[in-house]
Formats: structure tokens, sequence, C-alpha cells
């Protein structure tokens, strides 16, 4: 089974969907039992996977396998043909940049069926779609044939569209299309990216058309005209559509304003999925099969990406300030996270790259509290106007204890986890060999001061001052509510600490992928 | 056997069976009085069992000619069990559809039939006479099925519109193949391409070519109904019953794009294309401009509709923009993908519009907004339709996304980036359309009516459904299939 286990982990909620499909509707809390059983067990096989499955390699080791065709150097491979005519595989592997994403994913989805049993609405099909989402996520994560990560890719969208569309806030039809059309407009253009790249090489699977683009053989030689389009080269118009792609996911600025809409419409449990894991797809995928597939036309535009990047860190930051509702707040807080990722990654340095990798994992967690903390105070006063309260400390000091927790662990306090990752991203970005990255730097340093600005002015707001009358008896947090926000702060605090149990994993991958991609550069 | 005629009989068994069978359904229907149509229903479904059993029969067998005009191929073949098919589901709609009950529907399948023997007709000749005919005859039992519910002023304007539209664009068609005639001085399209006096009179002087080829093309544009030959689309559809919507849509135009890709084939492929140089380029760019325009045009305009009848019509014609990207590339491949395009087509809008004609019967009106909340008190179905609208907007895991992923492959490696980047964009704005009635079934609060259920017909839409996303997960033998199919139209091209 171990060779299988990738297969395993990302079919089992599927698993569970198809028998959750077939009880009857009214057996809620079979339903829920079965739905929690399939993402625990996924949970349980993920962390496995991550602490004893996972074998460190070196780098060393890992440009060893380049030999043997994998210039990844990919663990649990399982490969066989899938769609003979077009040579699409069934091919899935994982390296030191999934792995962690593939745990991440687990515990989150295990979380977010826990915290939906709060929502007395989530029937039968909320259940289903969930584990279908889980599906479609997880796919991604795994996927190393290019025409199977785009399947997965599409997968996860229908779902998400009914997730947040039937049981979302009262803007959720409008919402929830935008979220579907932004996302669609972007892998439409990776689509044609994905069939010009096949066309040009023969092949789907990804370190193959790693090995091919480092090596310079995957320049559209095969294509008509070369693969030119409207002036410019095959490989700079293949990175760009990919590029805009993930980019929608991120979501970069100024594709970004699907996710404010999505996620204050979003039910809880839904916006902690949606910035806990969706938005570290467009990141992951940037990794795997965007930068490394057109390596030139990266290192030529390497400073226009820092430039979005940087951007995204700054305006959301400075947007999230002016937000009056409490989710919006975290949402415009997500694409000021994300931001790090793009200019970590731009930066091209192992610190940069290997910071925009853990930023990802450290705003998965971070990000999934805050929004779990937003669901907290929501479920009670039935609003998020961050002037309608005041005072809640006194009323509800453990909800505050966590609450602090978690705002100071997304504005990057030393000893927790955002600190390490958003720390190393600027520091690899000063390394930069392309010195411009330093102005850049000292413009997102600003971006850090708006953030704690709305985190504290936040804070403030809703919990010091004068208590609010109206919620004098409001109820403390529950121990459901405590037993979901645990896990993420309990990482967020972990790997503030030890942040070597997420860096030792990432690292030969990260020095891998940069070695391979400098040798064009 | 060695008498030619009983071998060309045996040849043509299926269309004998087929013509038997709608004879049959006549008499019939006049013995029952209309009472019990349902019996007429299905005597013409074992009828089409039977005919689909000759047309197994004549699975792989070696391409060749019966009474020196009907071709008897795997390239008609396909089209003609596909036909078959599509024509049972229709029939199957026309029995469980509950607005057609209260009417004597005898004539129905009648008229169906034969509409079935132009189409195979259509589809296995390279004689262009024979070709009209058939094209004739599948039009003009189209003309009396749109116009079907007598009473109806919408169905009335549908047939009258149709008429006028089909009258005039046949005419020109055949004022084409009377040109083309005039340069070749043979009707056989297999004959015409190395025709010494066209290869001359193409060398010298290619305007009268050209000509015939744009009139002629304009014929089949109408009868996929490429824009600018659109016009009569919508109302046609959305006047005529939503089964004979759904035969029009779906076996109709399909079989026009058979009919299309063999006159391509015949004259721009094999050995067309040595004689007659680049001039299949030049066609090839007008059919990619045709479609750009037609799916552009056909997907904004399904933006706006607010009836679901009109909207299937209008992606109708979007699709058939889509499909036209295949043939644009004027490649064996291509055109092999166009196949596929129109297998996948005929799976994902049978289902769809079996999903309206359930809807209608329930709820008697064919608006989207008339199905909101439908999707919690019919889940099943309304859970198919969905995959049919993801299936239709092309996004994976399903029988459309396959199919476009085929033509998106075939037009970029023929340097047509630019029309796949405007197909691709197309995807994005369809979705928003596709997406209007996945919303109003389920993100909508549910109506007053009740649902009732319809078992049989939710059966077969739920088969359909099935099919649309199994054939996307395991393609092989749908496009094995397909570009099969092609290996043998472009063997008779070359004979």
């Amino acid at each position: 089974m171990q060779s299988q286990i990738l297969t395993w982990i990302t079919f089992l909620p599927l698993i569970g969907m198809a028998v959750i499909l077939l009880m009857p509707k009214t057996s809620m809390n079979a339903i829920k039992g079965v739905s929690l059983a399939a993402t625990f067990v996924a949970m349980v096989l993920g962390t496995w996977l991550y602490f004893s499955g996972f074998e460190q390699r070196s780098l060393a080791e890992i440009q060893a396998a380049r030999a043997g065709g994998d210039i990844l150097g990919a663990q649990f491979v399982q490969r066989f043909d899938w769609i003979d005519s077009i040579g699409a595989q069934y091919y899935v592997g994982i390296d030191g940049l999934s792995v962690a994403l593939v745990w991440l994913t687990t515990v989150l989805l295990f979380v977010g069926v826990i915290a939906s049993f709060g929502m007395e609405k989530a029937g039968k099909a909320y259940y289903a779609l969930l584990l279908m989402l889980e599906v479609g996520i997880l796919g991604v994560f795994v996927s190393l044939d290019l025409f199977l990560f785009y399947v997965f890719w599409e997968v996860m969208l229908l779902p998400m569209y009914f997730l947040i569309g039937i049981w979302g806030g009262p803007r959720r039809e409008y919402a929830a299309i935008k979220f579907f059309l932004y996302t669609l407009a972007g892998s439409v253009l990776m689509l044609v990216a994905i069939v010009a790249l096949r066309l040009d090489s023969g092949t789907f699977s990804i370190p193959q058309l790693t090995e091919l683009a480092v090596s310079g053989k995957l320049m559209g030689a095969s294509l008509p005209a070369h693969g030119v389009l409207l002036g410019m080269d095959f490989t700079t118009w293949v990175f760009w559509f990919l590029f805009v792609g993930f980019a929608i996911k991120v979501p970069v600025w100024p594709f970004h304003t699907w996710l404010p809409d999505a996620h204050v419409e979003a039910p809880t449990p839904i916006s902690v999925i949606l910035a806990g894991i969706l938005l570290k797809l467009g990141g992951y995928g940037m990794l795997r099969a965007c930068f490394p597939l057109a390596p030139d036309a990266f290192h030529e535009s390497a400073f226009a990406l820092g430039v979005l990047g940087v951007i995204s860190i700054v305006y959301g930051a400075f947007v999230a300030l002016g937000q009056s509702d409490f989710k919006k707040m975290v949402a415009y807080s997500s694409v000021s996270h994300m931001g790090y990722v793009l200019l970590g990654m731009a930066a091209f340095t192992v610190w940069g790259m290997e910071g925009a990798v853990l930023q990802m994992f450290n705003h998965g967690t971070s990000s999934a509290a805050l929004f779990l903390i937003v669901g907290v105070v929501y479920d009670r006063a039935h609003h998020r106007d961050l002037n309608g309260f005041g005072g809640l400390s006194q009323l509800m000091p453990r909800y505050w204890a966590l609450t602090t927790l978690g705002f100071f662990a997304a504005l990057g306090l030393p000893g927790l986890a955002g600190f390490v990752s958003e720390a190393m991203t600027l520091v690899g970005a000063f390394e930069a060999k392309d010195t411009r990255f330093q102005v850049l730097v000292l413009v997102s340093t600003l971006g850090i001061v708006f953030t704690a600005a709305f985190l504290l002015y936040a804070m403030q707001r809703v919990f010091l001052g004068k208590k609010n009358a109206k919620y004098e008896g409001i109820e403390e947090i529950n121990a459901r509510e405590v037993f979901c926000q645990a896990p993420f702060l309990f990482l967020c605090v972990l790997f503030g600490i030890l942040p070597y149990l997420l860096l030792d994993w990432m690292h030969p991958s990260v020095q891998n992928l940069i070695n391979i991609l400098k040798v064009q550069g | 056997m060695s008498n030619p005629y009983l071998e060309g009989l045996a040849s043509i068994a299926p269309e004998i069976v087929l013509t038997v069978t709608a004879l049959a359904a006549l008499v019939f229907d006049l013995v029952v009085k209309g009472r019990e149509s349902v019996r007429v229903g299905y005597l013409s479904l074992a009828g089409l069992a039977a005919t689909a059993w000759f047309l197994f029969g004549q699975w792989g067998v070696e391409a060749h000619t019966a009474f020196g005009m009907v071709s008897i191929d795997q390239f008609g073949n396909f089209f003609k069990l596909f036909t078959v098919a599509a024509l049972a589901v229709v029939v199957l709609y026309v029995m469980h559809d509950r607005r057609e009950r209260k009417s004597g529907v005898g004539e129905y399948y009648f008229l169906l039939l034969g509409a079935a023997i132009g189409i195979f007709f259509m589809v296995s000749t390279n004689n262009l006479l024979l070709m009209v005919l058939g094209f004739e005859l599948l039009s003009l039992s189209s003309y009396s099925l749109a116009g079907f519910h007598k009473g109806n002023r919408k169905s009335a304007e549908a047939s009258m519109k149709y008429v006028i539209f089909g009258g005039l664009s046949t005419g020109i068609m055949v004022y084409g193949i009377s040109l083309l005639y005039g340069l070749t001085g043979t009707i056989d399209l297999s004959l015409m391409a190395t025709s010494p006096n066209l290869v001359a009179q193409v060398g010298s002087n290619p305007i009268p070519f050209g000509i015939a080829t744009v009139l002629i093309l304009a014929g089949f544009a109408y009868k996929i109904s490429l824009a600018p030959f659109h016009f009569w689309t919508p109302d046609v559809y959305e006047g005529a019953p939503t089964p004979v919507t759904t035969f029009l849509a779906v076996a109709s135009k399909a079989a026009g794009f058979g009919a299309l890709l063999r006159f391509l084939a015949a004259l721009f492929l094999g050995q067309g294309a040595t004689a007659l140089g680049g001039y299949g380029e030049r066609v090839a760019l007008m059919l990619g401009l045709l479609a750009a325009i037609t799916m552009t045009l056909g997907n904004f305009a399904a933006l706006r509709q607010s009836s679901l009848k009109r909207m299937l019509a209008y992606s109708s014609i979007a699709h058939a923009g889509y499909v036209m990207v295949g043939i644009a590339c004027m490649t064996r491949e291509g055109f092999s993908a166009a196949m596929y395009y129109l297998a996948a087509y005929y799976f994902m809008n049978l289902g769809a519009f079996g999903f309206l004609v359930y809807f209608e019967g329930v709820t008697g009106s064919d608006t989207i907004d008339s199905l909101k909340g439908m999707g919690f008190k019919a889940p099943l179905i309304s859970m198919v339709m969905v995959a049919f609208l993801v299936s239709l907007t092309g996004l994976p895991p399903t029988v459309g996304f396959y199919g476009k992923y085929l033509l998106f492959v075939e037009g970029v490696d023929e340097g047509l980036l630019w029309l796949v980047m405007i197909a691709a964009l197309n995807s994005v704005v369809s979705l928003f359309y596709y997406l209007r009635v996945a919303k109003a079934l389920f993100l909508e609060k549910p109506a007053e009516q009740d649902a009732a259920p319809a078992p049989v017909l939710t059966g077969f839409v739920t088969v359909l459904g099935l099919a649309t996303v199994g054939l996307g997960l395991y393609v092989a033998p749908l496009e094995s299939w397909a570009s099969r199919s092609l290996d043998l139209i472009r063997g008779a091209a070359g004979s």
C-alpha cells in the first residue's frame, strides 16, 4: 500500500463522498460521521506521510535521481498510462515542495468538517461537495502530469462554486460566479499553454518538461511559426499564460478582486479552506508548473513579478486598514501575505524561495485561525462590523486570548511562524542578484507597518474600550471552536520556534529547483 | 449473390428498414387513431433497433459504393449510428413529454423517421445530387416538425421562417453545385478533385471555383447554423416542440457537419490537396473566420436569454463554432477532432434537452427563472444537468472538455493559435450563462410547485450524464472510433 499511498490519500475523500451520496438525507449524524472519518483517515495518512513516510533526501540524492529521468527527485511515485492517444498519464508523486502542503490540506479539511458541524443549514450535499473539494486540492498537489494537474485543478472549481453559492451570505451568487469566472479565465489560458507545451515536447510529464525546459529544448521549435504569438516568443507567452492562471488563484494584485467577495460571502469553514489552502495552489503551481517550464522568461520577468508581489503586500495591507468588515479585513490581509510569496520566489535566492514556501504554509495556518476567529464572533452577533463591538475582552477573555495569539501570528511577531517566513523572504529578496530588489524590500516594509496597524486597530475596536451593553450575555468560545483553532495556533507557535521542522523537508527540493533553473540564467 | 442489384440492396438495408418503419408507423397510427400513440413510439423504437442491428452488420465492411452513388463506409456509419441513437432518445422524449401527450402525435414518428432517412443518404454519398436529395428530405420533414403545434403562433412562425430560410439556402447551394458541375463535368465528389478541367481552371482563374465553393458552403452553413446564416436558429428552436428542437439541434446539425466534412475531405484533403494546390488553405481561413464569428456571436447572444430553450439554441450555435475550429485545420487530425467533438455534442446536448423536456412538463414554462429551487425538488436530474453544463462549458472530467482539448491541440498545431485563443476565451463567456441555470437550480429559493417525478425520463438523462462524465475519463474508445471512421473517408476520397 505504501507505494500507492498518494492515490489512497487523494481518493479516500471520494469514497467518502460516494458513501454520503448513497445515504438518506435524514441521517445527518451518520453523514457527518462519514465525512469526519474520511477526512480523519486522510489526515492520519497525511501526517504519517509527512513525519515518517517521506524520506528526507540530500541534495546529492535528488540530483542523482535526475539521471533516472526524474529531475525533481519525487517520492511515492505511481505512474501508468491513462489516455494513450495523447500520452496523458496518471503520474503522481511528492517532493519537498508539496509534502507539507499535502499534510496541511488533510489537516485543514478535517478541521473544516468539524467547523461545519456548527452550521445548521449544511446538509448532505454540503459534506459531499466538501469531500469532492478535498479530492481536487490533493490531486493538484500530487500530480506530476500536467494534464492530470489540469483536470484536478478544474475539478476543484465546481464544489467551491456551490459551497459559496448555496451556503454563503447575502451576495453569495455574485461572489460564487465571480470566483468561478476569474479562475476559469485564468485556467483556459493555462490550458492553451499546456496544449502548446505538449505539442512542442510530446509529453505531459512535469519532470520531463522541466528537464527539456532547463536544457533549452522547449522553445516552440516544432510549432508553426516557432510558436511566436504577436511578436512574443514561445517561452514568454507560455510563461505569462501559466503565470496569470496561477496569479489569479494566489491572488496577485490586480487579479485579486474576486477574493474579498468570495471570502465575505463564504461560510466560515469554506473561508478557512479557501484562505488556508486554495490560495496556496497558485503559489505552488508557479513553483511546480510555471517557472521551471519557462525558466528564461521567468528570469526576464523576475523584477516585474517582484513589483507585483510588493504591490500586493502594500496594497492588501493598506486596504485592510480601511475595512470595517472583520472578514473583509482578514481577506485583504491574505492578499498582502501572499504578496510575500511572490516576492520571495521572484528574488530567486535560496532564502527567498524557501521563505516563500514556508510563508505559504504559515499563512495557511494563521489565516485559517483568523477566519475561525471571525466565525466565532459572527455566529454569536450575526454581524461582522468592527465598530459594532467593543470591550469583548471582558466578556470573552478566553476568546480574546486566542485572538491575540492569532493576530500576533499574522502580523509577524518574532517567535511565531509568520515572522520567520516573512523575514526569510525579505532577506532573500535583499540578497537577490538584481539590486533593484533592495528597493522592493524597502517598499514592502511599509506593508509590515500597515499590517501591524490594521490588526491592532481591529483588536482595539473589538476587544478593548468600553463594554458594549448589547453583548452582555454573549457566550464564551465553546469547546468545539477551541478544538478547531487549537491545531492552527499550535502550529503557528511550533513553527515559529522550530521552523526547521518545515525547512529541513523543503530545503533540498528548493535548492534543487534553484540549481536547475540557474543553468540557463 | 452475384447480382449487383441485390448486393446494392443488401448494402442499403439500414435505409430500407428505416423506410419500412416510417411507413409502418404512418399506417399503424391510422389503426390506433392517435389515442394510443405510445404504441407507435414503441414500433419506431423497434425499427430503430433493427436499423442499428443492420448498421452494426456493416461494421468494418470495406468501403464500397452501391448503385453507383451510395457510399458505404465507416464515416457514414459513424454518423448513422449516432443518428439512430439520437433519434431513439428523441422518440423516448416524445413519449415522455407531458405536453405532447395532449395531441395525437402519431405523425410525429413518421416525420422523425423520414428526416432520419434523409440524414442517412446525406452522410453516405459522394454524389452531390443524392446529397441534396437527402438534404431536402431532412429539411421537408423538419419544416413540418417545427410547425407541429398547429394552434401555436410561435410554432407556426418557426415553421414559416424555417421554410423560407431553408428554401433560399438550398437554392444557393444547388446553384453552387451546378457551377461545380459545369467546371468538372461530374457530379461525383470523388472524381471532382482530380478532374483535369477543374485543375486547369483553378490554375488559370480560380474565381469560378471560388464562387461555387462559397455558395455550396453557404448551404452547409445554413444547416449547421454558422453565423451569418444562423438567424433562423433561435426562433425555430424556440418555436418548435422541444423534442423536435432536440432533433434539430443534435441529429440534424451533426448530419450537416457530416456532409460538410465529406465535401471538404473530397475536395481539399488527400488527392484534392495536391491537385488544387494551396486552395484549401484559403477555404480554411474563411472557415476559421466563420468559426470565430459564430462562437463569439452565439455565446454573447446566449448571455442575454431568459428562456432556457433559446439559450440552448444560441449555445448550439456557439458549439458549431467550436467544431469549426477542427474543420478549419484542414487536416485529417483536425477533422478527427471535429468528429470527436460532434460525438461529445450528441451526449451533452441530448442530455441538456432531455432536462428541458422534463422541466417544461413540470413547470409549463421554459424560462430560467421558473427553474428556481428545482434542484432541491428533483435532485438527481438537476445534478445530472450540472454535469451537462460542465461538459458544455468544457471543464474536466467530461467528454466536452476532452473534445475541446483535442480541438485546441489541432488548432495550435496548425498555427491557428488566434482561433484557439478566441475559443478559449469564449468558454469563459459561456460559463457565465451555463452557470445561470445551475444558479437557478441550486442557489435560489425553491418555488412553490412540486416537481412530479418522471423516473423513466430521469433514467435516460442520467444514463446520458454518466456517459458524459465516463467518456471524459475513459476516452480511448470514442476517440479511436472517430479517428478510424476518418481513415475510410480518406480512402474513399482517394479511390
